[in-house]
């Protein structure tokens, strides 16, 4: 007798489903959501018994109405940037030189007296102290204060709930160039860290704006390039009016740096959009919550632990090894001449021709960890190079002059000249991110493609337009 | 070290002028060697792709289609199909004819069993790949067809076998098309063209052709995507004109011979346009209708799950201070929506009383 058996096999269930969907059409899948929410509406009106937060919310409407209005929503966002950036700057140069006088000024020297005393060999003391930690120490004390303010009241704004008006205002603006409207946050968080905003970047759901986003963030000029700016600024433009004018025209030119920056950001953004991006998915929503009264232990406790101090320990791995490198570069002798002088002499025709030199670009190499360092680093290889007797801190330590005339003096002794200084300025802007920043690219996007077109993207803009100011300004003069 | 004197001496020899014009220059040379898509560098990373094989598979492909159509396919027909010289094309039919993929019955070419799975494997990569980019990426539409051609002779079936279970194993392409399953099966062709449909007809489009681009090019301006229904409501000597969801369209009999309708019992579409969400005044509320298949993959996914669905109450509330974009209340909460997505909603203004709390 023969017996039938139905087994019911994979492949054809399989293949009856596929011929299933092949008939039901290509509409059924929104079917299946539409009914599916339909189902959830109708139980959720049954079952869920709402309290009524109708009042709440129109108050939170009028708020709205004010904060994104035609007239008043762009000043008052002026105003808030501008008291967040001044509270910043102003609060954090009284802890920052504390910082700085005791970890540079007092600990720096007790730690070589205590190699000294262990009768450390010269070199072992050179690295580990004058190399690793001071570039650590310097790090902590020109990068922490400023972060540690920066940060709270930046989460304390978007706790608030205002930031994401931010957002919805500046949408129009950013939607040109191809980017989303949460940009102008991980921008403006970019001003306090290059690092931080890229994270930030998170916020933005789309893919391809959080791409751009995230390889534009450098454009924001950060923390740790400011002091550069001011210091390069007050020497050589304000040094260029009459004195009275002197403070006015150099924080304009400083000013004029960071909307440049923006300026550039929203150009790469648009090129980015229009060219490689083009193919990424764009998808845009933006929810305005509503507004609650910041928790502010909260805010305290995360923007410390998740922002500086996450942060400021990326920037202290790589300031370490670094550290040995710029000690090691100009202590490391080769036919009489150390590292850095041979790398100087080598680069400077090259360097010249884009309004630089030498100095600048060797600074910027092993000055890669932070720009915080980038200054003690050029003063101490200008010393090095132009052999500048009495001055500094011995070859291979960083360090700064609390006199701007006595940095001046170091910097022309050296060669610089104006067009050195706006050079300087501008490429401080346009160069590639910190080694914390490009790291944290490649934690953000898992892709050696995106950290390499965000690394040397902004070099290879920062060298056009360094050539051509350079180029143009010995024309005319 | 004197560094103004170097400098002097170098700018002895390349005054600032020329120094200019070297630096355009090499500007000019960065933007020609990597312009994206059009830069040497594009050019020579898609340069070195197998053309025998490309050529092969396309005349596969051909063959399909013209199997699945059941037209009759000759030597003619397929060099005019794939644009290539009759001698090629014989010299190309010699080649699949050696390696066992198509038999030849007089003037007849038609595909053998491994020929239609060789073919049938091609016509998978590159309908999963439509489908992919549409859903998945911002590509523009008039680009799927021309980016999927590209992969279909790159990429694995493995690989995109991978694709299409990360995608939830679509069984259409975006034109319409039914997607070959991995073991080789496909639904029989169901409809007829648009041209041949009668006053009064009622359809579905179940296909749009993408080839040529030109034809296509102008059928996605119309706005007309596969799944939509058609009511044709007049036929002249050489046009049709028939109405969609909400909208009237007239074609030529040319361009409605690239659309393909099944036929659909019931009852006619609704004539009225339906108002978009980007008319709503702030202050203004209204009925979700739905939203356009025009927005697609993740960007209608997130609008579906903000809860932007047929019968929903929304509400303009606030506009940004630029303008654009618009604040939306919608199930109790407010998402700012642009311009450009909110012309992809479509809105009912009924004077509906609010929700009633059963």
């Amino acid at each position: 007798m023969e017996k039938t058996t139905h087994h019911l096999n994979p492949e054809d269930l399989l293949s009856a489903a596929n011929q299933a969907r092949w008939e039901l059409g290509v509409n059924f899948h929104d079917d299946i959501i539409e009914s599916v929410y339909e189902d959830a509406t109708r139980i959720a009106r049954k079952t869920v018994r709402q309290k009524d937060e109708n009042a709440a919310y129109r108050q939170d409407l009028k708020i709205d109405r004010i904060i994104t209005s035609k007239w008043l929503g762009f000043p008052i966002m002026f105003l808030m940037l501008a008291l967040v950036f001044w509270l910043t700057v102003a609060g954090a140069n009284v802890p920052s030189g504390m910082l700085a006088s005791l970890l540079i000024d007092t600990a720096h020297p007790w730690l070589k007296a205590g190699a000294a005393a262990l009768h450390m060999p010269w070199w072992l003391d050179g690295v580990l102290i004058d190399g690793a930690y001071l570039s650590m120490a310097w790090v902590i004390s020109v990068m922490l204060p400023p972060m540690a303010i920066f940060f709270p009241l930046f989460t304390l704004l978007e706790d608030l709930g205002y930031l994401p008006r931010v957002a919805f205002n500046m949408d129009s603006l950013f939607r040109k160039a191809g980017a989303h409207g949460k940009q102008a946050l991980t921008l403006s968080m970019g001003f306090g860290c290059n690092a931080a905003g890229v994270i930030a970047a998170r916020v933005i759901d789309s893919p391809r704006e959080r791409l751009i986003a995230i390889i534009t963030n450098n454009f924001s000029l950060c923390n740790g390039r400011w002091p550069t700016q001011i210091l390069i600024a007050t020497i050589f433009i304000g040094g260029l009016v009459p004195a009275a004018w002197a403070g006015l025209v150099s924080a304009g030119a400083v000013v004029g740096v960071a909307v440049l920056g923006i300026g550039f950001s929203l150009l790469v953004s648009w090129g980015l959009s229009k060219s490689v991006l083009r193919g990424e998915a764009s998808t845009f929503s933006l929810e305005l919550p509503p507004y609650r009264p910041p928790r502010i232990l909260q805010t305290l406790y995360t923007s410390l632990i998740d922002r500086t101090v996450f942060v400021l320990w990326r920037a202290i791995v790589f300031a370490v090894p670094a550290g040995i490198v710029i000690w090691l570069v100009a202590n490391v002798h080769v036919g009489g001449l150390s590292l850095a002088e041979h790398f100087i002499q080598a680069t400077d025709p090259m360097a010249l021709v884009f309004g630089l030199n030498g100095v600048i670009l060797l600074a910027y190499i092993i000055a890669i960890p932070a720009n915080e360092i980038v200054i003690p680093t050029i003063l101490m290889l200008t010393v090095l190079s132009s052999s500048l007797g009495g001055l500094g801190a011995g070859s291979g330590v960083m360090f700064e002059l609390d006199s701007i005339a006595d940095t001046a003096q170091i910097l022309q002794a050296g060669g610089w000249t104006v067009l050195t200084g706006v050079n300087l300025m501008l490429f401080s802007l346009l160069h590639n991110p910190c080694s914390t920043t490009i790291y944290t690219i490649y934690k953000e996007t898992h892709s050696l493609k995106w950290t390499l077109v965000s690394t040397f993207l902004p070099i290879v803009l920062g060298l056009i337009v360094c050539f051509f100011t350079a180029q143009i300004w010995l024309l005319l003069t | 070290m004197n560094l103004p004197l170097s400098l002097t001496r170098f700018l002895l020899l390349n005054g600032p002028g020329y120094m200019l014009g070297y630096g355009l220059l090499a500007v000019a040379a960065l933007f020609w060697v990597f312009w994206p898509g059009k830069g040497l560098w594009a050019r020579l990373s898609r340069g070195h792709m197998n053309t025998q094989r490309v050529l092969l598979e396309d005349a596969l492909k051909a063959l399909f289609d013209f199997e699945y159509r059941r037209h009759p396919c000759e030597l003619n027909s397929l060099a005019g199909n794939l644009n290539i010289s009759l001698d090629k094309a014989s010299r190309l039919v010699e080649r699949l004819l050696q390696m066992g993929l198509i038999s030849m019955a007089g003037q007849g070419l038609s595909l053998t069993d491994t020929g239609r799975s060789y073919a049938l494997r091609v016509i998978r990569v590159h309908r999963i790949w439509e489908r992919y980019l549409a859903d998945e990426t911002g590509v523009a539409q008039v680009d799927w067809h021309h980016e999927a051609d590209r992969m279909e002779h790159q990429v694995s079936p493995e690989a995109t076998d991978r694709l299409a279970a990360q995608i939830g194993n679509p069984v259409f392409d975006p034109h319409g098309d039914p997607i070959p399953s991995a073991d080789g099966e496909l639904p029989e062709l169901r409809g007829k063209p648009l041209s041949q449909l009668r006053e009064g007809d009622l359809g579905r489009i179940v296909h749009i052709e993408d080839e040529p681009k030109s034809i296509y090019e102008q059928l996605v301006v119309e706005g007309l995507y596969p799944g939509m229904p058609v009511y044709v409501t007049d036929v002249a000597e050489n046009r049709i004109t028939f109405a969609t969801d909400g909208d009237e369209c007239t074609l030529t009999h040319l361009f409605a011979s690239h659309i393909t309708v099944e036929m659909m019992p019931g009852k006619a579409p609704q004539r009225s346009k339906n108002a978009l969400l980007s008319s709503l005044e702030v202050g203004e509320s209204a009925e979700v209708a739905g939203i356009s298949p025009n927005c697609r993959g993740q960007q209608r996914r997130r609008l579906m799950d903000l809860g932007i669905i047929p019968g929903t109450r929304i509400a303009a509330e606030v506009r940004s201070a630029s303008g654009d974009p618009v604040g939306y209340r919608v199930m109790d909460t407010t998402i700012g929506i642009r311009k450009q997505e909110a012309d992809l909603i479509f809105i009912t203004r009924k004077t509906t009383s609010p929700h009633e709390h059963a």
